[in-house]
């Protein structure tokens, strides 16, 4: 049907690829057949490390015999709080082979948070990365008397510490290694006998307002989830991908691990956050999830080269990136693409877009995929004229991930698609809110009845909170958050996430939040992107010293305003914004603005600037 | 919050960089940094090893070019001037690692820092200005400059500096080498030298705790950039400067603390 990527690549796969109802059972039946296959790469000091699938299979055995010498029983909670690598996936496995509960602790997560997390879960072991993340939990350990064990994953730099309730994943093996001679049949009957009603694991929610819900979810419910996701586009052992997003998050959880676990598509490790585009590069994976904000970074990274490039470079990228965005809009449409058009491409992608393609690292991806956040339709176009299919996805924690998906071959961004066969999706005629059920559906808010009641309505629809349209091909089209609809003063509704995406399509806005609900007029909070917009003062000799006199120098104010204003351009004019206010202050994960996954939280940056933002209506 | 960088007025501007990059062949030190020194203050520029302090005063005193950005001292742009005609404008660069000339007597490198000036008279009273600050350089004034101790040539090297008459003074790390108490005791006579003489000072320094002690502004640096400036008395309160320069830090549950924070400069 399109000409412009192969569809042949991207097939639904029916059937189940390894049976097993619950995760360790599906892990151990998956192992049996992929045994000297590889299942994860991580690199460490500059070289990637290889674990065959037999290789992590010893260490879940040994992790898990391990848990049981000390004594976890079946249905006991054990945290993890660490970034995402090799251990943490080793761990993961290990608590759910034992029977426990596995519950994701966020690293950039402070003493409190911890202590919180770690009550409500009612954790017994607690998994932590290094010593940095330990402090925080000997810091409240005290407060914490149901906590038997913490054992740390990196022991550098704690060769003179010892405590007797702190123990290094090694010693923890050699404690499984010991206890499987005595008791070799013992974490098998675990596996056995862990059933797929169980609860297997929490996901905390980030709450924006209170504190963060634990959602729970059965083994049944993850298995489901999984299967289902390959019969939207199926990955198999010879695809690579990327896993860099947190693991805590319901994402990186369900696209990485578990359907890797289910696929045997091979995981591969970040060397830590910032070396992301350069690992990319490396690995080239065959299908890549992440988030927008990545691939905003990757845009502008490229958007930024482009200009600083010689004047035929950017006339090729142009009239490369043109001949893709026609041929990439009539495969949207659905029409023949024309055999001059196709050679037209052809040479699009040798003279530039292959080149483009390569300096992101997805020169080898059969596909891409966005979700859990809006992202601009124009991003999405963008990578379409590259030539490379993208598909969006939206769920939620609760749904367990994805809930409706574009299909390749009908794409409509903007748009995120029509319900995954595994679970209806509807709108609630009353309220305009998208409703979701089916098996993938979460059991509802640890320790929550209320909260559970009010999300999950007697017939067993989830209430997302996300407002939307469908049209006649049964397309999904998110509107906005129920709470984050803006009635301006003037009686106008407004839905600010749509103004927000295209303001962070810039390459020097990260993160926008659109303010004017009761108000005159809409305003913006926007945090810049510092690399760009510090390479832009730089370029145009705009002296500045440090982040603040960097937000607050006029040409960078003329800078954001003129994106705002080309933004603005494509809005009626009630809808346009009217003022902003650049954040003064660099932020990272652990400032509460944002949330672990750097979005800007809406309710708390209104209520923290809510000097500036009146200050904007004066 | 910050946003001092834009109210501090531009007073009595004596030195003002804007946007400057300097590079060593393909190496950029500096990455666009742009600093105001007022008259008759001591700025301090503070920052680890290869944050590009050096390069910074090297650009300033000419010694290197850059390659992007613009010096402007007293109002005039001395931008990529030879250093001989920036010296005679009044601007002095004490080096790191003292740089005296080592088979000259104490005497005569100090005239060679008066090398650009002719009014003998002026010249003969600040010798003796200089001996008064250190003593020790009149009774070793015939010695050989390389058989003095280190201190003693640190000495040398911002007298012979001082020789010129300078309005500006850059200093590159005077307590490199040097023992606590010595560099206390050169510390004071900069502070007394920029109080008695009115002589602006530049100084760039690794020893934080000193630094952000004698001067009245300052900039970090870091990796060849600005992420932070701000008065000294403010920079000593905030979190980051006393974990990461002054090394006050909590040593958290376990009484020891190896990991560090992340840097976040506010």
């Amino acid at each position: 049907m399109s000409n412009l990527w192969n569809l042949e690549n991207l097939k639904p796969r029916m059937d189940v690829v390894v049976p097993g109802e619950t995760v360790p059972a599906m892990f151990c039946n998956a192992v049996a057949m992929r045994k000297e296959r590889i299942l994860m790469r991580q690199k460490q000091l500059g070289i990637w490390h290889e674990w065959t699938w037999a290789q992590a299979a010893e260490a879940v055995r040994e992790i898990g015999n391990g848990l049981l010498s000390l004594g976890l029983q079946a249905g006991d909670c054990a945290s993890i709080q660490a970034n995402t690598r090799v251990e943490w996936v080793l761990a993961d496995i290990a608590i759910l082979s034992a029977g426990g509960v596995c519950s994701g602790i966020y690293p950039t997560d402070a003493a409190a948070q911890v202590q919180y997390l770690c009550e409500d879960s009612r954790t017994r072991f607690l998994f932590v990365e290094d010593d940095e993340q330990l402090d925080k939990a000997l810091e409240v350990r005290s407060r914490l008397p149901l906590l038997k064990k913490v054992i740390v994953f990196d022991p550098e730099g704690l060769r003179d510490f010892s405590d007797a309730d702190v123990i290094d994943l090694a010693a923890l093996r050699e404690l499984g290694r010991i206890h499987a001679q005595a008791h070799p049949a013992a974490l098998d009957e675990r596996v056995a006998g862990c059933r797929a009603e169980d609860l297997a694991i929490l996901v905390y929610t980030s709450g924006t307002t209170g504190r963060p819900k634990g959602a729970m979810h059965s083994h049944g419910g993850l298995v489901y989830t999984v299967q289902g996701l390959n019969r939207l586009v199926s990955q198999d052992e010879s695809d690579e991908r990327m896993c860099f997003l947190p693991l805590c998050h319901i994402a990186e959880r369900m696209g990485g691990e578990y359907f890797a676990l289910y696929t045997g598509t091979v995981l591969n490790f970040v060397e830590n956050p910032e070396t992301v585009p350069e690992n990319v590069r490396e690995i080239a994976p065959t299908v890549f999830t992440a988030v927008p904000r990545v691939w905003e970074k990757f845009y502008s990274a490229v958007a930024i080269a482009i200009r600083e490039s010689g004047r035929i470079q950017q006339k090729t990228y142009a009239w490369s990136i043109g001949v893709g965005s026609r041929i990439a809009a009539l495969a949207l449409e659905r029409k023949p693409v024309g055999t001059w058009l196709k050679l037209k491409f052809m040479l699009a992608r040798w003279l530039a877009l292959d080149n483009v393609r390569k300096t992101i690292g997805i020169h080898r991806a059969r596909f891409l995929v966005t979700g859990a956040a809006p992202i601009s339709p124009e991003l999405v176009k963008w990578y379409l004229a590259l030539g490379v299919p993208m598909g969006e996805v939206w769920g939620l924690t609760e749904t367990c991930g994805a809930s409706t998906y574009t299909p390749p071959d009908r794409i409509k961004p903007g748009m995120i698609g029509p319900a995954c066969p595994y679970n209806e999706v509807k709108i609630d005629p009353a309220t305009g809110e998208i409703l979701v059920r089916g098996k993938n559906v979460f059991m509802g808010y640890l320790n929550l009845p209320e909260k559970t009641a009010e999300t999950i309505d007697a017939d067993g629809w989830v209430h997302t909170g996300d407002v939307g349209l469908v049209d006649a091909d049964g397309y999904f089209k998110i509107t906005d958050r129920m709470k984050d609809i803006i009635i301006t003063a003037g009686g106008k509704n407004i839905t600010p996430s749509e103004l927000e995406n295209d303001l962070k399509f810039s390459p020097y806005i990260t993160d926008a939040v659109v303010v004017g609900d009761k108000r005159p007029y809409l305003v913006v909070i926007i945090m810049i992107d510092q690399e760009n917009v510090e390479k832009f003062a730089q370029d145009n000799d705009i002296p500045f010293s440090n982040y603040a006199s960097l937000t607050l120098a006029k040409e960078v104010q003329d800078l954001v305003w003129n994106e705002i204003e080309r933004v603005n351009r494509n809005f009626a004019r009630v809808e346009q914004i009217k003022k902003f206010f650049l954040l003064q202050t660099q932020l990272s994960a652990e400032d509460e603005e944002l949330t672990p996954t750097m979005k800007l939280k809406r309710k708390l940056v209104e209520k923290k600037y809510a000097e500036a933002i009146d200050a904007m209506y004066r | 919050m910050s946003g001092t960088a834009a109210s501090r007025d531009d007073g009595d501007l004596i030195l003002a960089l804007a946007n400057v990059e300097s590079a060593y062949g393909p190496i950029k030190a500096i990455r666009g940094v742009s600093l105001k020194v007022r008259r008759g203050e001591i700025v301090t520029v503070l920052g680890s090893n290869g944050a590009g302090k050096s390069t910074i005063l090297k650009t300033i005193s000419g010694i290197l070019d850059p390659s992007r950005g613009s010096v402007t001292y007293k109002g005039e742009n001395i931008t990529g001037l030879d250093p001989s005609l920036i010296v005679r404008r009044g601007l002095s660069h004490v080096p790191e690692g003292r740089e005296v000339f080592p088979l000259l007597s104490v005497r005569d490198n100090l005239l060679m820092g008066a090398y650009t000036r002719n009014d003998r008279d002026g010249v003969a009273r600040d010798m003796e200005m200089a001996y008064a600050y250190f003593p020790i350089l009149r009774e070793r004034a015939t010695q050989e400059a390389g058989l003095l101790s280190g201190g003693q040539q640190q000495m040398l090297a911002i007298s012979r500096a001082l020789m010129a008459a300078p309005d500006l003074m850059l200093l590159d790390e005077p307590s490199l080498g040097l023992s606590p108490k010595l560099t206390r005791e050169i510390f004071e006579i900069v502070v007394r030298i920029n109080r008695e003489r009115g002589t602006t000072m530049l100084l760039v320094e690794q020893n934080a705790n000193m630094a952000l002690n004698v001067a009245d502004h300052g900039y970090v640096l870091e990796s060849g950039r600005i992420v932070l400036e701000d008065s000294c008395e403010r920079l000593r309160e905030k979190d980051d400067i006393k974990e990461f320069y002054l090394g006050v830090k909590d040593t958290g549950v376990r009484g020891e603390r190896r990991w560090k924070k992340k840097k976040n400069w506010r």
